[in-house]
């Protein structure tokens, strides 16, 4: 079965690469000097910002470049170069043993045919096989990467499969003919982090099961952290640090992976408030740009010294294999992104007035009745995306909300903005009732309550200059002149850490984190009590991340707004909450001040999606509590729990038929919405009961 | 708030409004300057560009007046003279110079059908993007009205009109307008209806910006593009109709020179003296062809689908 493979003898062998694209715009230099090599049975993650060429490594191994394009080095497949094989052997090789996945399981699927006969197609294509056997061996397939009821899955289309199973189709595909290589190029970032756990799993347990070379490209530490065996991080088109991964997170022997790593907000270790979130300053060095003599990190390198920006430096080894691309490997430790100043002082028990309050808030979409009065299709009753839900923001708090995505957490920030009506409930913005819809309330309403958008491309007008969303908002919402919101628009700016002259330039001209930025300059502009920050970070590199959470948390201590932060993304939430609200299917499953919730005893949910969280560290001890599927559209009134379908601590006929009851938790103000007593929850969340439940089969 | 909007609202509202008209103008001047890059708009926009300045300056520089019968020495009036050096086209029926009823001609037909596309345009962008930006009910009712107005078929509706109201220009011009409005009301009010989701019009919302200011200030410049394109679409239809309806009888009435009606008046003489006929059929060909490609290369430049035009 092992043709020959030797373990020691590497699948794929990256050699100086260097890929670069000649575009009507200039020559973008993607990849300027990669080296690494991939043995059978191990994982190895690429790790490193958007622009750093990860995803063009990826491309080049598979010999998916576009014409105008120049690869130099040697990408060798088995002794093989990919880049000068002609391409009906290259044909040959693709799909049969070099098998990839991409990040959208949706595209990478034929929605009109079923999912087992694009699998079926595969194996007769490459395989030779005939109908019935590749049938059969469909069937395995399925089986193998988890899908539950393998004979018959076959038989449905993609859109009838949750994302997760899809990936997993995806994946099957991918395994289909035994692949000695098989590329994953971001295969979780599109789906919940629930979901995303369940994959990691899967891709641990191939590793061992099948053998082969695993390239594993991410942009996120934790998800690496979970699955490389290796670790090589890239930087501007260059491997800068190549390692076991327990080295690489232990002790990075690079600047930027050491700033990598700190940018990544962590749980406050034991009693003590955590830091300020260390960031990388500046942004990756441009692909335009031709390099040079120099360290391509230097500009942005918290210890360069002078020699960096003349020498280039080489890849140089210290002990253990790892290779670190820096003259001062040495001096790099954990210390040199800076402490961190000291985070402010976290009111947990002050009980703030609220600015807003929540009171049964509903949102139901769509109505049961004919469209077209007598005619058309009888419609089907409404989706209930929030079923009553209260909460409670304390002024200069911040309530963090989580959930997988159709928790109803974005519907719950849009009915509190007004971007959607509300179907029942009330809201209070400093005891004043909200009207429903934005345009219906008042000026100092819209004043008082901003919003900030998780796209920060989409969320400035590209046709007009960035100075517009600012000037206006300060025109229309503070009351200024023209001349006032000019000055006042410069101010601004420079809160948010940008050169004023940026107010001229047109959103394209400004990278992702530039963008949210000038973003957050115009929510901030009217001194707003409440911004509602709806995964206002997720679509931003790590190091941007950083700066954006830094400087929202900088303008909370200056001025005591209070935010409504909807993410899901743990380590975030964890990082910037006083209370957390935890969504699912539009009910609450628990409320609280976050160290209540975080902690034990908390609702299975909440276990769950902790559980599921990527840590950025090797060693972090995996918390098995996995969740299959994924969160149901509900259109009736639910007799029993929402979350009872996928609740790994069921206990039975209660949990379907009668909706749980709110228990309080730990200290005040800190609720569960479960039947499980608040002591066996708090038992169970010992580990040694988890593991016993966890091991015990689900179905 | 009353502090908040102090001043006059109105004329805020207006002057925004004005703004982004003008501004929408410099970003149709980008887009013609980026269709220059392709050749489809290299050979269209000069093609168009000649038409135009022939529209403007050809009265003057026609050698002979349109309507002035040619005669000789003897007083002969000179009809259906071949082309020669003194005539370049020949003469006409009447004994009029072709060269010059064609330069003549030239602005009636393309200030008739500018004039038509740009109203159809005008209506069919408001009525569009309102329709489109208030969605529910009212565009659900708006639709099906331009649905119905484009029923008709557009010469049919056009005949009907101008035999009722009277034809003379501004009633041409008005029906071109109406007949289109429903054709450009589609194609603005599905652009807007992406562009209505987008954050920076919700962040537009939550400032409180009136729906008027939303829609011609933050999504119309976006849609620019796409108006482009539209626009150039609806000058060739327009040129088309207004010529059709000169061939009809329904357009400028004789004895001035007009292409559809010269091509009409042409048709007895096809065999004898196909100058008469081909000349103002070649201006109306060339003008048509040039429209279209300029259309393509606005399409081009923007990477946006070969249309599926509907007349």
């Amino acid at each position: 079965m092992n043709d020959g493979r030797r373990p020691d003898v590497p699948v794929a062998e990256i050699k100086d690469l260097a890929v670069t694209f000649y575009t009507p715009r200039g020559t973008v230099r993607a990849v300027r000097d990669v080296s690494f090599e991939i043995r059978p049975g191990e994982v190895l993650g690429l790790v490193g910002e958007s622009g750093c060429g990860k995803s063009t490594v990826a491309f080049a191994m598979m010999g998916y470049l576009p014409g105008a394009t120049r690869v130099d080095g040697e990408i060798l497949f088995e002794g093989r170069d990919v880049a000068t094989m002609p391409a009906s052997e290259l044909q040959d090789l693709r799909g049969s043993r070099i098998a990839m996945v991409y990040q959208d399981p949706a595209t990478a699927l034929n929605p009109t045919m079923r999912v087992g006969l694009q699998l079926e197609e595969v194996l007769k294509e490459h395989m030779g096989l005939s109908t019935q056997e590749a049938r059969d061996r469909a069937a395995d397939l399925f089986e193998s990467v988890g899908l539950a009821d393998p004979q018959h899955i076959g038989r449905r289309y993609p859109h009838q499969l949750s994302g997760g199973m899809q990936q997993r189709v995806v994946i099957a595909m991918a395994l289909a003919c035994d692949p000695h290589l098989l590329i994953m190029d971001e295969p979780t970032t599109g789906l919940d982090v629930t979901t995303e756990a369940t994959i990691l799993d899967l891709v641990i347990e191939l590793k061992d099961r099948v053998d082969a070379a695993i390239l594993f490209v991410s942009h996120n530490l934790g998800v690496i952290a979970r699955v490389a065996d290796r670790v090589t991080v890239m930087y501007a088109g260059q491997t800068v640090e190549h390692a076991q991964a327990r080295d690489i997170f232990k002790s990075p022997r690079h600047p930027y992976t050491s700033g990598l790593i700190s940018c990544v907000p962590q749980p406050p270790t034991g009693e003590e408030e955590g830091n300020r979130l260390t960031s990388i300053p500046g942004a990756v060095y441009a692909a335009q740009e031709e390099g040079g003599d120099s360290c391509l990190f230097a500009p942005r390198c918290p210890i360069a010294q002078e020699s960096c920006s003349t020498q280039a430096p080489a890849m140089a080894t210290s002990e253990n294999d790892h290779f670190a691309r820096c003259t001062f490997s040495g001096d790099v430790t954990d210390e040199i992104w800076g402490e961190g100043e000291a985070r402010n002082e976290r009111s947990a028990d002050q009980p703030a007035e609220p600015v807003l309050t929540a009171r049964n808030l509903r949102r139901f979409y769509g109505r049961q009745r004919k469209k077209y009065g007598f005619f058309g299709p009888q419609g089907r009753p409404p989706v209930r995306a929030l079923v009553g839900i209260d909460f409670e923001i304390g002024s200069g708090r911040t309530l963090g909300v989580v959930g997988e995505s159709g928790s109803g957490k974005t519907t719950a920030a849009r009915a509190v903005v007004g971007l959607v009506p509300r179907s029942g409930g009330e809201l209070q913005l400093n005891g004043d009732d909200l009207a429903r819809s934005v345009e219906k309330r008042t000026g100092s309403q819209r004043a008082a309550m901003r919003m900030v958008f998780q796209n920060p491309t989409a969320s400035l007008n590209p046709r007009l200059p960035v100075r517009h969303a600012i000037i206006r908002s300060l025109r229309k919402l503070a009351g200024l002149t023209r001349e006032e919101s000019r000055d006042r628009a410069f101010e601004l700016m420079e809160a948010v850490g940008l050169d004023p002259t940026y107010l001229d330039r047109h959103p394209q001209e400004l990278s992702g984190g530039e963008q949210q930025r000038v973003a957050l300059a115009g929510a901030f502009a009217a001194s707003p009590a409440l911004i509602v920050a709806d995964e206002a970070v997720s679509a931003l590199d790590v190091s941007v991340q950083a700066q954006v959470l830094n400087l929202l948390e900088e303008h909370q201590r200056e001025t005591g707004t209070s935010y409504m932060f909807i993410t899901h993304d743990l380590g975030v939430v964890r990082y910037v909450s006083d209370d957390i609200l935890v969504l699912y299917a539009g009910h609450v499953a628990e409320y609280g001040p976050a160290e209540a919730v975080l902690n034990a005893p908390s609702h299975p949910y909440t276990e769950a999606l902790l559980s599921a969280a990527p840590v950025p560290d090797p060693d972090a001890e995996p918390e098995h509590i996995r969740l299959e599927g994924s969160v149901p559209t509900l259109r009736s009134a639910f007799k029993g729990c929402a979350f009872a379908g996928r609740c790994p601590r069921k206990i039975g006929e209660i949990c379907d038929t009668a909706p749980p009851t709110r228990q309080a938790g730990t200290g005040p103000g800190h609720d569960i919405y479960c039947h499980i007593p608040l002591r066996q929850l708090d038992a169970m969340d010992s580990s040694e009961l988890a593991r016993e439940i966890a091991s015990t089969p689900a179905d | 708030m009353a502090s908040v909007t102090s001043g006059q609202p109105h004329s805020q509202l207006v002057q925004a409004v004005a703004h982004g008209v003008t501004a929408s103008w410099r970003m149709v001047r980008n887009e013609l300057a980026m269709a220059l890059k392709t050749t489809a708009g290299r050979i269209g926009l000069p093609l168009v560009a000649f038409h135009l300045l022939l529209a403007v300056f050809g009265p003057f520089l026609a050698p002979y007046p349109a309507t002035e019968f040619q005669r000789d020495a003897n007083n002969n009036v000179l009809q259906l003279q071949s082309p020669s050096t003194k005539y370049w086209l020949g003469t006409d029926n009447a004994g009029r110079d072709v060269l010059s009823r064609v330069m003549s001609g030239a602005s009636s037909i393309i200030a008739v059908s500018v004039a038509g596309a740009s109203l159809g345009i005008a209506l069919g962008t408001i009525v569009g993007m309102s329709s489109g930006y208030k969605g529910g009910r009212t565009d659900e009712i708006v639709m099906r009205v331009m649905d119905g107005l484009m029923s008709f078929p557009s010469l049919l509706l056009a005949l009907l009109v101008l035999s009722t109201l009277g034809a003379n220009h501004e009633n041409i011009i008005a029906t071109i307008g109406v007949v289109f409005m429903p054709r450009v009301a589609r194609v603005l009010r599905s652009v807007t209806l992406s562009l209505k989701s987008l954050e920076f019009v919700q962040s537009a919302r939550l400032r409180g910006e009136p729906a008027p200011y939303i829609i011609f200030k933050e999504i119309l410049p976006n849609a620019i593009p796409v108006l482009a394109v539209e626009g150039s679409v609806r000058l060739s239809y327009a040129i088309l109709l207004a010529s059709s309806l000169g061939f009809l009888g329904l357009g400028v009435q004789p004895p001035s020179p007009d292409w559809g009606l010269m091509i009409s008046e042409s048709r007895n003489f096809l065999v004898d003296a196909p100058w008469i006929g081909l000349a103002p059929a070649a201006g109306v060909a060339t003008l048509v062809v040039g429209v279209n490609l300029l259309t393509d290369g606005l399409r081009q430049a923007r990477g946006l689908p070969a249309g599926d035009d509907y007349e």
